[in-house]
């Protein structure tokens, strides 16, 4: 068996336009999936017991069945509820971010949990309404606490954003495994969409980790 | 909206969905039998004095952990065969390929774990003139289990969730038979729904007793 790399700088385009496409997917979907989780752990301190059951069933449902059915449910089964078709990259971007709230709601949580019961009682001595305390009071506390796990859990998502791939969004899997069946050498091929995604991951957690130590840093003042 | 829904054909293909949960469960327990194994003997070379022995596993570690699940499923179907003439069943390399990311996600747990062994008791274990191997038996090994147990059920439960990847290299696990029955009866909501319901079923109580464990350690600690 030899291998033969050089075959690869003519997929260069495409292994590009695939990363990108997979780097878009996971910044909508990341940026949807911070606010709906924020406002998921939110909708969990409910006053009212009915929307706080609905809230953490949700967000069971969501990290407790495979991000893969989820994906199949939200391409095949919510157009059939909604009367038109959705298109892969709408599905792609709403199965992602659904599932990102969920995983996210559950880090904002627990950032609301290190806040104390004196700061809601000095939110209600101070008369603030429940909305300037949940984004001036809790927001950013729960945000700087929660911010390193965030982060990890975005990049979750950019390693969840290549199962679309099976519903033929073209994004770095499916590029990578189109090309592999074209050429018949899924050796090179996968190994390179193998280091493409780590190459973007490895430094984004490393810089995470770096960061979580600074923010503990500074708390512990 | 004015669906109307038919279970009729999820309840017939019923035997169909138990064979494939079978072979989910079974992907599910050979895998994190060979994680929980291999994953402490990986957290232990990790932590090993020799960098010369560090740094590979350290880098294995971070590349399964850094790359996509469905990258490695189609590496170890597609390139172990070309690369090590490694000729598995389907079966076999879908438990190789789900084990070897479980274990490398596991040894970060154990590594944790064993770091957080007191010193006073690896220090006991010389002066009670344990072997190096003795101390790794019964000294860091039960410790770190522990410590690490609600982390290593955790994994547990994802890896049972990520095992449905399988299916896209045809493994006929409960997602595969589910995808075709969806597909034959044109049934898709009743189909992925009860789907979703069967692993949500496992995955839920199994993600309740991970919290109940770690509130038991956590009060065992204080």
């Amino acid at each position: 068996m030899t291998f033969n790399f050089s075959f690869l700088t003519r997929y260069q385009d495409a292994f590009l336009t695939g990363l990108g496409m997979t780097l878009q997917l996971t910044l909508i979907a990341f940026s949807i999936g911070i606010v709906w989780g924020f406002v998921l752990a939110l909708l969990r301190q409910s006053r009212l017991a009915p929307v706080r059951w609905l809230a953490a069933l949700y967000v069971e449902f969501f990290r407790g069945t495979p991000v893969l059915i989820q994906i199949f449910w939200i391409f095949y089964c919510l157009p059939i509820f909604l009367g038109t078709d959705l298109g892969n990259f709408a599905a792609a971007v709403l199965c992602l971010s659904l599932y990102g709230g969920a995983i996210m709601s559950e880090t904002f949580r627990a950032g609301m949990k290190s806040i104390g019961r004196d700061q809601y009682d000095a939110c209600h001595a101070l008369g603030l309404g429940p909305w300037t305390r949940a984004t001036s009071v809790v927001l950013p506390q729960a945000a700087l606490r929660a911010l390193p796990v965030l982060l990890s859990n975005g990049i979750g998502i950019f390693k969840e954003s290549s199962l679309v791939s099976a519903i033929g969004m073209a994004e770095l899997m499916f590029i990578g495994t189109t090309i592999s069946n074209r050429t018949g050498r899924p050796v090179e091929v996968l190994t390179v969409v193998a280091l493409i995604y780590f190459v973007v991951a490895f430094p984004l957690t490393r810089a995470v980790t770096w960061l979580e130590k600074r923010i503990l840093r500074r708390l512990a003042i | 909206m004015d669906y109307d829904f038919q279970f009729h054909y999820v309840r017939q293909a019923w035997p169909l969905l138990m064979e494939g949960l079978k072979t989910t469960i079974e992907l599910t327990v050979a895998a994190n039998a060979i994680a929980l194994t291999l994953g402490f003997v990986i957290a232990l070379l990790v932590l090993s004095k020799s960098r010369l022995v560090r740094a590979p596993f350290a880098l294995m570690i971070e590349f399964f952990r850094c790359t996509p699940i469905l990258v490695q499923i189609l590496w170890f179907f597609y390139c172990v065969p070309i690369l090590f003439g490694i000729y598995l069943d389907p079966l076999p390399m879908g438990i190789l390929a789900l084990g070897m990311n479980l274990a490398c996600f596991n040894a970060e747990a154990y590594r944790a774990a064993i770091q957080s062994v007191p010193r006073e008791q690896l220090d006991a274990g010389i002066a009670l003139g344990f072997s190096p191997a003795q101390r790794i038996r019964y000294v860091v090994f039960p410790h770190a289990f522990r410590g690490a147990l609600p982390v290593l059920i955790t994994n547990g439960i994802t890896l049972f969730q990520q095992s449905a990847l399988v299916a896209l290299v045809a493994l006929t696990d409960l997602m595969y038979v589910g995808k075709q029955v969806a597909t034959q009866t044109y049934r898709p909501i009743e189909t992925f729904t009860t789907v979703a319901l069967i692993y949500f079923a496992i995955s839920f109580p199994v993600s309740r007793i991970a919290a109940w464990v770690e509130r038991r350690l956590d009060t065992a600690r204080a």
